[in-house]
Order: structure tokens, then sequence, then C-alpha cells
């Protein structure tokens, strides 16, 4: 008699749970992938979109470093998400190897295509063909703490414009002793620096790629000039000793420690510290090049479509929904990121802190690098672009060193494929 | 009948199986044989497989025969990654298998607590070795780390050492990691050598005059032989495999100078998507770890002098 009952039980608990199972899945559903640096403002946009009613997003957050492995691999495996927000420096491998959906259509359709971010929309062209459009948008400015330069008895609204101004600023808030230092960069990320050290040598008139990313231009007296100027802050000592190991974990949060001068950072920063840290004094300024002139990595994610998606039409649909003012202003920019669309730069929450107007300006200004191999270049921690500046900064073999070895093996990179 | 030394010396009787007993004995062991053939056998000519073409991780493969294995042959970052891993190995090895001894020589007796220091001992076995990775960054890190601040308060140095931020200091940081966290389970397999040889060896040897020192050297180390072979070759593999600890403490720095062979290949293919160069890779490494082992395999083998012969009808002789 038990034995039945159990049964009986255990039978009832299988049909009911199938048939919820089955009833939750009646409801259209389309899955969305993103990096988890995103996580923070994607959360509150899709559980917005799902409480619209009508097709549910399933979102999915992958760890920053994972996310193009496991992005590749879901895609070989016909498993790929409906929608997928990449690093737009991902773009041009994606788009050439055929793992995107053509969205050509979709952005002529927009009326506003005109004033999307110009950097994501290059980064996403292929071949003529669009196969994503902007998401997300990021900046890299220099921050700068207000109080250390007052200390310092420099002029807190009055950030370096040129190399020799940063240096100076540098050494004088360095001079104040104890563990302030004048200046911080995570010498052991390759992303890091290309975000805030490239803009340097950009600003200089100098670059890492020529225009068709078909070869290095790294050996030439901007480069050079610049790793320079990160090794005369090393020597004299302005930069922290844990910088050299720091592999990203504190790209922000040496900052925000208060005891460093200036830094290299994002916009992201500007809200983060706003809301975290309310007694920094801190301020936002370009990144100088060598004689004056400012540059920016214009940076941020593209949202578009993996081939071999079944729900096309309704991932449109929610592509559309976030570049609409409601999400673009109502949700990014009231939580401190900035618009991807110029006509929406200036809104009601950028007028309340200027800071995101220039944040907003330098992206569109900014440049970004375009390669197909932007994976084994730039962004690897064992390549060229991370070693070349260990090399010259950390090392003892020279800049000019340093240099040669880095632009052989770029060129072998782009060689070889 | 006497115990005697050679008793531990039965070589294995050969048996005449029956037809019957043949299968039954073949069902019992299918299981297994479908469990390594699906996850060894079948991944292994995949890889086999994939090593023969050009095989991105986005896009379409293509058989392109033994060019992956000429451009390894020239990679000179893979010979270099060999070379580190194998001095790794050489340095790792000895240090392991000196402490691990020392603490089953520790353990091993009947004291009071000894089962608590047992389960110290063989507490870091059980963390995961990223757990343990991430563990040790902070333990070694020059500002909140325990290390630094120690050797400072001791007067041993003036300001915090940047553990991992020098190849040497770097190298020898996860070695003594990687000891702290595998020697209890050597320990372990040492015990359990220990354990299974007779008191009465070491009473008699006592009788003889044997000290500590001897026993140790005529008994138990002789009779260890296997359990020794048996945790050197765990030891060597998984040294040569080495990979969680440089790639989460380290990420190959500083300056790419702690580069392992795997993370060689998992940059080959989760880097630079190059699935078909990563196989390739993983197959040299395969052939690699065989042979060591067959070297391994000849040198701790029983040596032919010492062999006796017993046979089941319990009539013993040495030779």
């Amino acid at each position: 008699m038990k034995r039945m009952t159990l049964a009986g039980l255990s039978i009832g608990l299988g049909l009911l749970s199938a048939g919820l199972y089955a009833h939750a899945q009646s409801a259209p559903s389309v899955t969305f992938w993103v990096r988890s640096a995103d996580q923070g403002f994607v959360e509150p946009l899709v559980k917005a979109y799902n409480a619209k009613g009508g097709t549910q997003v399933k979102l999915t957050v992958i760890p920053q470093d994972d996310f193009v492995t496991k992005f590749a691999t879901a895609v070989a495996g016909g498993a790929a998400p409906d929608i997928v927000a990449v690093d737009l420096v991902f773009l041009p491998a994606f788009a050439k190897s055929g793992e995107m959906t053509d969205l050509s259509a979709l952005y002529k359709s927009l009326p506003y295509a005109k004033s999307l971010s110009p950097s994501h929309m290059r980064l996403a062209t292929f071949e003529n063909k669009v196969y994503g459009v902007p998401f997300s948008a990021e900046s890299s400015v220099l921050i700068y703490n207000k109080d250390l330069f007052k200390k310092a008895g420099l002029d807190p609204n009055s950030p370096p414009k040129t190399w020799a101004q940063l240096e100076t600023y540098a050494k004088k808030i360095r001079a104040l002793g104890g563990d302030t230092y004048g200046y911080y960069f995570s010498g052991a990320c390759a992303g890091c620096n290309i975000f805030t050290f490239a803009p340097l040598i950009w600003a200089s008139g100098g670059d890492v790629l020529n225009a068709q990313g078909s070869a290095a231009t790294l050996n030439t007296p901007q480069v050079k000039a610049a790793l320079s100027l990160y090794k005369r802050l090393w020597d004299a000592g302005t930069i922290p000793a844990g910088s050299k190991t720091d592999s990203g974990t504190n790209f922000f949060s040496a900052f925000a420690t208060g005891k460093i001068g200036m830094a290299g950072s994002g916009a992201f920063s500007i809200g983060t510290l706003k809301k975290d840290y309310p007694k920094l004094n801190f301020g936002v300024a370009p990144l100088p090049g060598q004689n004056g002139n400012s540059s920016s990595f214009a940076g941020g994610d593209v949202i578009g479509i993996p081939a071999g998606s079944k729900n096309v039409s309704a991932a449109q649909d929610f592509i559309k929904w976030a570049l609409s003012p409601e999400v673009q202003v109502q949700q990014f920019a009231k939580n401190g990121s900035i618009p991807v669309r110029s006509d929406l730069a200036s809104n009601q929450y950028s007028k309340l802190d200027p800071r995101y107007v220039t944040v907003s300006n330098l992206m569109t200004k900014g440049r970004t690098p375009y390669s197909f191999q932007y994976s084994e270049l730039i962004n690897d921690a064992n390549g060229p672009w991370l070693g070349m500046i260990q090399d010259a900064v950390f090392g003892s073999g020279g800049v000019d060193a340093a240099v040669k070895k880095a632009q052989d093996r770029f060129t072998q990179i782009l060689n070889s494929n | 009948m006497t115990p005697h030394t050679a008793d531990l010396r039965l070589a294995p009787a050969p048996r005449r199986a029956s037809t019957k007993g043949r299968w039954t004995g073949l069902m019992f062991i299918l299981p297994c044989l479908i469990f390594v053939a699906s996850f060894f056998m079948v991944p292994l000519a995949m890889t086999a497989w994939m090593s023969l073409n050009n095989w991105p991780l986005l896009g379409k493969p293509s058989f392109i025969g033994l060019r992956n294995y000429a451009d390894l042959a020239a990679d000179s970052t893979f010979w270099s990654s060999l070379w580190f891993t194998t001095k790794y190995t050489l340095l790792v090895t000895p240090a392991i298998f000196l402490v691990a001894f020392s603490m089953a020589l520790l353990v091993q007796s009947k004291r009071k607590l000894v089962g608590l220091f047992r389960t110290l001992f063989f507490l870091p076995v059980v963390i995961g070795l990223g757990a343990a990775s991430l563990l040790w960054i902070w333990l070694l890190n020059d500002q909140v780390g325990v290390f630094s601040a120690v050797l400072m308060r001791l007067g041993i140095v003036k300001e915090a050492v940047q553990w991992l931020g020098e190849p040497n200091t770097a190298l020898a940081s996860i070695i003594v990691m990687v000891v702290w966290k595998v020697s209890g389970f050597t320990m372990l397999l040492f015990l359990v050598g220990m354990q299974s040889i007779t008191e009465d060896l070491y009473e008699a040897a006592k009788m003889d005059g044997a000290g500590w020192w001897a026993s140790l050297w005529y008994i138990t180390l002789p009779l260890l032989r296997r359990t020794f072979a048996l945790a050197l070759t765990i030891s060597v593999i998984g040294s040569y495999l080495a990979f969680d600890q440089f790639f989460i403490m380290t990420r190959g720095g500083p300056q790419n100078s702690t580069i392992t062979v795997v993370y060689w290949i998992y940059r080959a293919a989760f880097t630079y998507f190059k699935l078909g160069y990563a196989s390739a890779l993983s197959m040299v490494l395969l052939v690699i770890l065989v042979v060591i082992n067959l070297i391994q395999q000849f040198l701790l083998r029983e040596p032919a002098t010492r062999q006796v012969q017993t046979s089941y009808t319990g009539k013993e002789g040495v030779s």
C-alpha cells in the first residue's frame, strides 16, 4: 500500500512539474549573452523589457575573460544565443568568419542611424555590410585626485595637457611622501593599456596599427616617446610597485584608495566613484598627447545576432528597443553610462554632471584599432603588445629593443593568417 | 613456517582460466572498457585527426597533413615551455617527496594527536587547485599578504617583496604553494605503503641491533619501492600537466617566464583559436609523457637478484 502511494505521488509530481515547465516555455523567449563587465547595467534593462510582457529575454552573464572562447565555442557547436553583446574590438574577426547575421537592413531602417557611434559602426562593418549596432559606450579618460593636486600645490581645475606637465605633476604628488603616488597603470593587463596608454600615442600623432590593420606601426618616434614617458615615471618611483604585476584587478581600485594622483580609466569609473566613494574629490580630463592634443579609446559593446539564430525578428525587436531613448537616456545615462547616440548625448542627466559631457564628446572623437587578429596582437596576456610595454618600462633592455621585438612579432602574426 | 622476507615477494602464479570464466571476466570489465573507450580512446583518435587539420575555432577546418607538426618543431616558445616544465618538475618532485615522506614518518605511529596531524596535513589536498592559487595570490600580495608582513616585522626585508614580480621568486612561490597543497596526498600513499609492512620485521631488526636509521634504510625504503614508483609516476605526470597555478597566479608572467606546456596548448587553442595546432601540441606532449613513464618503469623495476620463487604449495626457497 505504502509503495503505491509513493509511486503515485512521484508520478503526480512529475506530471505537475512537466506541466508547469511546458507552460513556462509557451511564452516566446530569446537568449541574450553579455560579458560580466556589463552585468550592472544590463540586468535592470532585461528586467524592464520582460516586464512589458511579450517576448521574454533570458540573460546569461559570462565571465569577462572567457567570453570570446565561450561564444566562439557555442557558435561552433550550434548552440549560440539569439542576441549577443560583444566587446566591439572582436566584431571584425566574428564578422569575417561568418559568425554574425547581416543587420544592414535593420541599420538602414533607423532614423538616427547617422548619429550612432562612428567607432562602433566602423568595427561592425565588414565588406560594406553591417553586422552589429552599438549597445554600450565606454571611452577612456584621465581621472585625477583634486585633493592631492591641492596638497601638492597644483591647481585642481587644471589637469595636465602635455606629457611634460604629467611628469611634473606626478613627481610633485609623489613628493607628498608615504604611500601617496603620482600615477598608476595596470602593468600586467593588456586590455587596460590599449584602453589608456594607446590614446597617449594617438594624441601625439602615432598609432599601433595602420588604418587597414594590415601592418604594425610600433617602430615610430611617438610610440618610443610614450614608452619612455612611462619608463621615466616608473624609474622616478611615482608609480606603486604593485603596478608591475597588476593584471587588471586594481585597475579601478588603486585610484579609489585616494592615494593616487592620476590614472587612466574609463567613463564607468565616474558613476562608481560617485556612488561608492563620495568623499573622493576627482576630476576627469582627456588623455593628453606629447605636446597638447588629446585622444581616447572609443570602446564598449556592439549588439548583434549570431548566425543560425531562429528568433531573428524577436531579437531585432529587442535591439531596436535597446537603442531607444527609453534605454539610452532613462536607463544608461541615468545610471552613469553614456548613450551610444550622439543625438542623445546632451540629456537631462548629463546636464547634472558636466563630466559626462566631456566623456561623451571624447567618445565621438575617439579611436578604436581595427584588426582581425585583435586577440593575438593586443588582448593576449602573453602577447606582443603587453610584452612591449613590460619590456620597455620594467625591463632593462631599453625601449628600442622592446619596440623592435614587438614590431617583429606583430608582423609575424599579421603575416601568418 | 617462519615469516620470511620472501613471503612479500610472491610472484603471481599462472592460472588456467576456463572459457566460461573468461566470458564472465569480460562482462565484469566491460563497463570499464566502455568508459575508457568513450572517454579516452575516442577523444584521442579525434585529437589525432584534428592535429592533421587547420582547425580554427571560428570557421571551417581544412586538411593540411603534417604541417602543424612542422610548425611546432619551429615554435621556440613551445620548446622553451617544455624546458621550463621539465625544470619545474625536477624542482618540485624532490620537494614534495621529502616533505611527504617526513610527514608520513611523523604520523605513522599510533600516538595521541596523530590523527589530528594526519588530517591537518591532508587538508590542503581537498581544496581545489584553483581556489588554492587564488588564496596564495593574496597571501603573496605585497600590501595585504602575510609573507611580506612577517618578513618585514622580523626585519629580514625593508620593504614588501613582489613575490610574483620576478621570474625566480615567482617560480619559487608557486613551488612552495604546490608542495603545501599536494604533499598530503603523497603522504597518504606512503602511509598506506608503510602500514602494509609487518611490525615483526622491525622487531626482528631491533633484535639484530638495528637503529632507527638502519630500519629506515634497510626495511622501510626497499619495501616502499612500489609505492614510491606509483607516487613518482603520479607526481611527474601531474607536474608535466601543470596549468591551473600558472594560469591563475602569474598568467605565464612575469614577462612570459612561467609558461608551461599545457598553458601554451591552452593559448594556442583559446587565444589564437588554432585547435588543429593545439591538438598537434597535445599529441607531442602525450608521446613525451609516455616515454618518461616508460623510463620511470624501467628504472624502478624490481631488481632481478632479489627475486624469490615461492609456489602455492608452500615450499620456500631463496635463489
